[in-house]
């Protein structure tokens, strides 16, 4: 049991370690504000419109162009991060965007559930690891690790940006 | 001796990040490994086997952890490089796309070249439930105010692999059936129904094949709520689309296999289902299942092709067309040809639903020149304010008192109105009347005050 204690130990110690050390400074700046949508190095997709953002993440797209499995990552509840994704691309709040999930499931239309894990870290990891995945986080925290597309021709330093995080979410 | 065990771990160059970590874990299972109780139990053949597949299983596993390091460790370096190199991080897509371009990293090039496959680490079944408890009374002649026990449904998901998926319903109800207006089965009695049993094979957007009992496509709603009673606003199906075992006119279920997909079309969101399956049986009199699940009265197949519309410009918007066609071998009468067409207009967004469905079954006795059609349609809608969902469904099906397969169905029609009430995320409480006007007979009026869930 010691020894086991000391293994699960030393596996949660890298990432510990990681999300430590290798977490960018949250610099107060406009960029930070917005959600860059994430997919693997090897993804060929550079642009999407919004509305086919949608479609992807609503699960009525199974797959990418280069044929791999469309998976979809989420941050859990109560982010600012997702609570952007749920205004601006779902048009949901929490409890629809549940129920189309499991509906979807449910009728055979969604072939995979949204992977949901805890932090931006956590999403960029995931998606460097998984050729098929599509996530988001805030602009601030992209690295190289992993490619941002464009929505609608647009990167999310652009102005006309469509994707932002509210400084102050409606109550 | 002991320490041969550890000889797979090779002397390499550790990384900067391993420094620490390596040394501390060889030396904390070196301390463990010549601790008194450990090395007592090296005393018997048998023990000492359990230790060294331990030890093995424990070394894997800390190559499998280093790797991890590793990886993390160049994630780390790949991180900071462009930010020290002054890149933005909106700068990234053009860089990752011309280094995925000229070499795909070695691990993603290895996932690419591996075969589908099971992975049998994962635990691969998933379990959702459905149910529902109602309250109902009506005037209708030998019923009685009763509570009652709906269907409780076990609805299992599996990812085999990337491309296979098993979906099932297992479905516990009450009887009696009520199969072509014959009651079977017995009254307060449980018994389960495998109500869908699907292998699904995903290959991409356009193409998806599914294998095994399944909802037909005729219409919207028969594959937009299936089983759950939860995921519908009202507290039942409509007549029309009531199920094989409770005097539904349709084939509901069918045996055989199903494709699907997406058709190239642009804004108009075009997508296809196309079936080919045993049908229903039509044998009377009927007292066992209605669904052909293992031998099919004839070998003429059903076919069933539907094609449907989700316009990009409308968000919610569903409009669909169906056509169906099989043939029933009925015993000591001539095979008849059923047809059914269907066509739907449905609009979904969350605070707001309203639901069109028509369809005419026609069934042709063949070696006559006789035909019978029977229109049927409803139409439903709601708006959703809080957790209040207010709805109005009207329904119609008017079957010739002579028609071959269902004579008992005859005219039905009326409204129902109800209110949802959405107690909390899985929890519903609705409460509906029905009013059922009947050819020849008096109408009904029925009150539901019904429960249902998910879990």
């Amino acid at each position: 049991m010691i020894v086991a204690a000391a293994v699960l130990l030393l596996e949660v110690s890298p990432d510990a370690a990681v999300s430590a050390a290798g977490a960018p400074p949250q610099a107060e700046s406009a960029s930070e504000q917005s959600l860059a949508i994430i997919v693997n190095l090897s993804n060929p997709v550079d642009n999407l419109s919004l509305q086919d953002l949608r479609t992807v993440f609503l699960g009525e797209r199974s797959h990418w162009p280069n044929g791999r499995r469309i998976t979809l990552v989420m941050l859990e509840p109560g982010q600012p991060e997702r609570k952007a994704v749920l205004r601006t691309i779902y048009h949901m709040n929490e409890s629809d965007f549940s129920r189309h999930f499991l509906q979807g499931l449910f009728t055979g239309e969604v072939f995979v559930s949204p992977k949901t894990l805890a932090n931006p870290v956590g999403v960029r990891k995931f998606v460097f690891n998984v050729p098929g995945a599509i996530g988001y986080v805030r602009a601030a925290d992209v690295d190289g690790t992993v490619k941002v597309i464009r929505v609608d021709s647009h990167l999310p330093d652009d102005k006309d940006y469509s994707l932002r995080i509210q400084a102050h979410p409606a109550k | 001796m002991q320490f041969r065990t550890f000889a797979p771990i090779r002397p390499q160059r550790v990384p900067a990040g391993q420094t620490i970590v390596r040394p501390a874990l060889l030396l904390l299972l070196g301390v463990l490994w010549n601790t008194p109780p450990l090395r007592a139990q090296q005393v018997g053949n048998a023990s000492a086997d359990t230790d060294k597949q331990t030890i093995q299983t424990l070394l894997q596993r800390i190559e499998r952890l280093e790797a991890r390091v590793t990886q993390l460790e160049a994630a780390r370096q790949t991180s900071t490089q462009p930010q020290a190199a002054g890149v933005s991080p909106t700068q990234a897509p053009a860089l990752s796309t011309s280094s995925v371009e000229a070499e795909p990293r070695p691990e993603q090039e290895a996932e690419h070249t591996e075969p589908e496959r099971m992975d049998m680490s994962k635990t691969l079944l998933r379990m959702r439930g459905f149910g529902d408890i109602a309250f109902h009374g009506s005037n209708q002649a030998g019923s009685t105010t009763s509570f009652s026990l709906g269907q409780l449904n076990l609805f299992v998901t599996s990812d085999i692999s990337e491309k296979f998926k098993f979906l099932g319903e297992i479905v516990f109800e009450g009887g009696p059936d009520n199969i072509y207006g014959l009651t079977g089965g017995e009254i307060n009695k449980f018994s389960v129904d495998l109500e869908r049993y699907l292998l699904q094979y995903s290959h991409n957007d356009y193409f998806n094949l599914s294998v095994g009992r399944y909802h037909t496509a005729i219409g919207f709603y028969n594959t937009a709520y299936h089983h759950s009673t939860w995921f519908q606003t009202t507290t039942g199906r409509p007549l029309l689309f009531e199920f094989e075992d409770r005097g539904g006119l349709l084939p509901i279920h069918n045996v055989g296999v199903s494709a699907t997909g997406r058709i190239p079309s642009g804004f108009l969101g075009l997508h296809y289902i196309a079936e080919i399956g045993n049908g229903r049986s039509s044998r009377t009199p009927l007292v066992t299942e209605p669904v052909q699940n293992e031998i099919d009265e004839n070998t003429h197949k059903a076919f069933n092709l539907a094609l449907f519309a989700r316009p990009t410009a409308v968000q919610g918007l569903q409009l669909g067309f169906s056509a169906y066609r099989d043939r029933l071998t009925p015993l000591a009468s001539p095979s008849v040809g059923e047809t059914i067409l269907a066509a739907h207009a449905v609009y979904q967004v969350p605070n707001f639903e309203w639901l069109n469905e028509a369809l005419l079954i026609r069934h042709s006795p063949l070696g006559t020149a006789r035909v019978f059609d029977t229109p049927a349609f409803y139409t439903q809608l709601s708006k959703r304010f809080g957790s209040y969902r207010p709805y109005f469904r009207y329904q119609y099906i008017n079957a010739s008192s002579s028609e071959p397969i269902f004579p008992d169905v005859r005219l039905r029609a009326g409204p129902s109105v109800g209110l949802r009430y959405d107690a909390s995320e899985a929890v519903a409480l609705k409460l509906q009347y029905d009013y059922t006007a009947l050819r020849q007979q008096p109408a009904t009026n029925a009150l539901t005050l019904q429960l249902g869930f998910t879990f």
